[in-house]
C-alpha cells in the first residue's frame, strides 16, 4: 500500500501511520502555536492586554522602526560571526579528534559534552568573571608585566564579548556535527589518493572536505539558528547595549507589554532565519552543482 | 558586621536580586538548584505547620515568605501558606494576565504592577472602610488615598516596603557633593563609567526627571522629543544595563561603575547590611522645583477571584502588621523601611545606620510617588529605539 507525498513520490502506507503521531503533536504543539501568534499580530494592545482588534497598526508599526530592522541586521550579524567563528575553532579540533587523538576521543568527547550539558547561564556569567576589569585574565596579563598594573582589556560589556559567549555556548554543536562527519569519511578513499601521489593538503581539500561538507553545515545551521534567537551572552556579556532580536522582543513582551508587537517582532525574527537558512542552502546547493 | 567578600556577594545577589531580565538568569538557576537539592535531601524549608487545615496560593518576592513574616499568620488560622517565589515582575504580571492569576489568591510585586493589575482586571479591590485601621497604622505619606495604588477611584492593595531610586555610588570612588544632580551622568569624562539597573520602566525616569520633565504626567511631543535626547546622552556613557542585581553591586564595589541609576537603597542596602556602608543611596536636591528621585515600592494585593476573600485580605493586613513589618524591614538580604510607624521604634541603632531611617524622609521629599505614566509606551519606545540605534 502507498501514497503519495506532496511532491507525488510514493510512500509506503505503513509510513504515514508511523508518522500520525509525530505529525500530530508537532500540528499540534508547534504549528497551532505559530498560527496564534500570527493572529495575535494583527490585534493591539490597550491597558496592558491583548484587544482582539484586527488591524494592521502592528505591522504598520514594525515597518517604520528602523531600530527593529537594525537589531534584526545585528542579530544577522553576529549570528553569520558566530558560525564562522565556531567553524574555525571547531574543524581542528574535530580533525584532530579524528585523526591524530583517536585513542582519546572518548574523553574528549566526554569533556566537551561535560561543558556542553553545564548550565549556560554559569558558562556566560563565568566568561564575565574571566573578562572583566578585574577578572582572571587581566590579573594574568598584569602578573606578567605585559601590560601596566591599571590595564584593562576592556572587553567585557562589547560586542566581542557576546561573540565570545555565542561562541563559546554553541561550540560543541558544530565539534561534534563536523566530527561525526569526519569520521564517516572512507580512509580508502585517502589511501588511494596518497597511492596516486596526491600531497597530503590536495587529499584533505579534494576528499575530506568535500565529504565532511554536510556535518559543517549542519553544525552551522544549528549555531545560526540558536545565534539568532539568543539572549542570555548579550545581556550577560555584552551590556545589554547592543540589543539583539532576543533583547527586543524580551523587552517588547514584558517590560513594555506589548504582546501584538512581541508576536510580530517573533515572527519577523523566525521568517528572516528560515528564509536566510533557505537561501544559503539554496546557494550551497547551487555551488555544489557546480562542482 | 560581616564584610562581604568577592565570592560572598554572588550569594547575596542571587538571593536578594528582583531579576527582570530575560528568562533565565543565575539567580533563577540557582533558586531552582536549591530547590532540587532541598526536594533531593528531603528537606521541608522553614516549619510549617504539619496538618493545616487550609490553604493559601501565594506570589512575591523571597523574603514574604519567611517563618518571621507569616508564620504565626499560618499557625493562628491553620492556613499553610503555599509560596511562589516572584522572580521577575513584569514577566510574572505577563503571565497572570494571560489567565495565570487563576493559580494565586495573594500577590507582592512593585507598585505599579499592582496598579495594572486593575486595569488589566485581574485584582480584587480592597475595600477603605475594611482597612481603616491598617491605614490609620501607616506613616502620613501613605495615608489613604494613596494614589500609586489606586484605579479607577479603588484600593488595589497595600504598600509592604518602599524605598527610593536615586543616586547609588561608592564613597570610596565618588563623591557625594559630585551627585547634587545626575549631571555627571552626562560627562563625556564618565565615558563607560554609568551603570542602568534594567528594573522594566524604573531606569528610564531619573535622567527624564533631570530634563525637568514629569514622567508621569502627559507628554507632548516637544517632551518626548527631549526624552529621546536625553536618553541618547545617557547611552553615550553607559557601560553596562543589567537586571542582575550581583553585576550591579559588584560594578559599583570596583569602582567600575561610577552610578547605577534605577537601583535605590535597595541595590545599597544588602551591601550595607554587610558591612559595605561606603556605598550609598540619596536622591539629589530638585533642580528648578523638579524633584529628581522615584519612590519605589513593594505592594501586595489580593488576586482577582481568591479561594478565600477573607483570608485573602486578613493575610494582608498582618503583612503590615509591627511583628511583620519589622521583620521585612531587616530581611536576611536587604534593609529597606516599611509603611507602619510603629516598626521604627523596634529597630536597633544599627539597623536605622543600614536603612538609613535619618535621611528616609529628605529621600522622599525629594522624590516623586509612582503612578502609571500615561506615555509609559511611548517612553519605552523611545529608550528602545535609542537602545538599538
Amino acid at each position: 500500500m502507498t501514497g503519495m507525498t506532496p511532491l507525488g513520490a510514493e510512500v509506503p502506507r505503513q509510513l504515514l501511520l508511523y508518522l500520525t503521531p509525530a505529525g500530530s503533536w508537532q500540528l499540534a504543539f508547534y504549528g497551532v502555536p505559530i498560527v496564534l501568534l500570527l493572529l495575535l499580530t494583527f490585534q493591539a494592545s490597550e491597558n496592558f492586554r491583548v484587544a482582539w482588534v484586527w488591524s494592521l497598526d502592528t505591522w504598520i508599526s514594525v515597518f517604520s522602526a528602523p531600530h527593529i530592522w537594525l537589531a534584526l541586521l545585528r542579530t544577522l550579524a553576529m549570528s553569520a560571526l558566530a558560525v564562522l567563528c565556531c567553524f574555525a575553532l571547531a574543524f581542528p579540533v574535530a580533525y584532530v579528534m579524528v585523526t591524530r587523538l583517536s585513542a582519546y576521543d572518548a574523553h574528549i568527547k566526554l569533556a566537551i559534552l561535560f561543558a556542553f550539558l553545564s548550565d549556560m547561564v554559569l558558562k556566560t556569567y563565568g566568561w564575565v568573571l574571566f573578562l572583566d576589569q578585574e577578572g582572571i585574565l587581566n590579573w594574568i596579563l598584569r602578573a606578567l608585566a605585559v601590560v601596566p598594573a591599571d590595564y584593562d582589556t576592556g572587553l567585557v560589556f562589547t560586542l566581542a564579548a557576546t561573540l565570545l559567549g555565542i561562541t563559546a555556548n554553541l561550540l560543541p554543536f558544530m565539534i561534534f556535527t563536523i566530527y561525526l562527519s569526519l569520521s564517516a569519511v572512507d580512509r580508502d578513499l585517502l589511501l588511494a589518493a596518497y597511492d596516486s601521489g596526491a600531497s597530503h593538503l590536495r587529499a584533505f581539500r579534494d576528499i575530506t572536505l568535500p565529504l565532511c561538507l554536510p556535518g559543517v553545515l549542519a553544525g552551522g545551521a544549528f549555531v545560526f539558528i540558536l545565534s539568532m534567537g539568543s539572549l542570555v551572552e548579550e545581556r550577560v556579556l555584552g551590556g545589554g547595549k547592543d540589543p539583539m532580536m532576543g533583547t527586543l522582543i524580551r523587552q517588547t513582551f514584558e517590560t513594555r507589554v506589548n504582546w501584538p508587537l512581541g508576536a510580530a517582532l517573533t515572527v519577523v525574527l523566525f521568517t528572516v532565519t528560515i528564509a536566510t537558512m533557505a537561501i544559503a542552502g539554496w546557494q550551497i546547493k547551487r555551488m555544489r552543482g557546480r562542482t | 558586621m560581616k564584610r562581604l567578600s568577592y565570592v560572598d556577594l554572588h550569594h547575596q545577589g542571587t538571593a536578594q536580586a528582583p531579576a527582570t531580565g530575560p528568562g533565565l538568569t543565575r539567580r533563577r538557576f540557582l533558586e531552582a538548584a536549591g530547590a532540587s537539592a532541598l526536594a533531593v535531601g528531603g528537606a521541608s524549608g522553614p516549619p510549617r505547620p504539619a496538618h493545616a487545615a487550609g490553604e493559601l496560593n501565594y506570589v512575591g518576592w523571597d523574603g514574604y515568605q519567611a517563618p518571621e513574616v507569616v508564620g504565626s499568620w499560618e499557625k493562628a488560622h491553620d492556613t499553610r501558606i503555599k509560596f511562589t517565589s516572584l522572580t521577575d515582575s513584569g514577566g510574572t504580571f505577563t503571565k497572570m494576565v494571560a489567565g495565570g492569576y487563576r493559580d494565586y489568591d495573594v500577590i507582592t510585586n512593585d507598585v505599579p504592577w499592582i496598579q495594572r493589575m486593575g486595569a488589566a482586571d485581574i485584582c480584587h479591590f480592597l475595600d477603605a472602610a475594611t482597612f481603616r485601621e491598617t491605614f490609620d497604622s501607616f506613616y502620613p505619606q501613605f495615608a489613604q488615598p494613596f494614589e500609586p495604588l489606586m484605579w479607577d477611584g479603588r484600593i488595589t492593595g497595600l504598600p509592604t516596603r518602599w524605598g527610593w531610586v536615586g543616586v547609588n555610588i561608592n564613597t570610596k570612588h565618588s563623591k557625594p557633593e559630585d551627585w547634587n544632580s545626575y549631571a555627571p551622568v552626562f560627562d563625556p569624562a564618565n565615558r563607560d563609567r554609568i551603570g542602568i539597573l534594567d528594573f522594566g520602566d524604573w531606569a528610564t525616569f531619573q535622567v527624564i526627571l533631570y530634563a525637568g520633565i514629569n514622567p508621569f504626567e502627559p507628554l507632548d511631543q516637544n517632551q518626548l522629543d527631549e526624552v529621546r535626547k536625553v536618553f541618547r546622552a545617557l547611552f553615550n556613557n553607559t557601560r553596562l544595563i543589567t537586571a542582575d542585581l550581583v553585576q550591579a553591586q559588584r560594578a559599583l564595589l570596583d569602582g567600575s561603575a561610577l552610578i547605577f541609576l534605577a537601583g535605590g537603597n535597595y541595590i545599597a542596602s544588602g551591601m550595607r547590611k554587610a558591612g559595605n556602608m561606603e556605598i550609598v543611596s540619596f536622591v539629589p536636591e530638585p533642580i528648578n522645583g523638579m524633584k529628581q528621585g522615584v519612590i519605589w515600592l513593594e505592594a501586595t494585593a489580593v488576586v482577582k477571584d481568591p479561594a478565600d476573600p477573607e483570608l485573602a485580605e486578613d493575610l494582608l493586613k498582618h503583612l503590615v502588621s509591627t511583628e511583620a513589618g519589622t521583620a521585612l524591614a531587616w530581611t536576611e538580604w536587604s534593609a529597606c523601611p516599611v509603611p507602619s510607624k510603629s516598626v521604627e521604634a523596634l529597630l536597633s541603632e544599627e539597623q536605622k545606620a543600614v536603612i538609613d531611617v535619618a535621611n528616609m524622609w529628605t529621600n522622599y521629599d525629594r522624590s516623586l510617588t509612582y503612578t502609571v505614566a500615561p506615555n509609559i509606551d511611548d517612553i519605552l519606545r523611545i529608550w528602545q529605539e535609542e537602545l538599538t540605534r
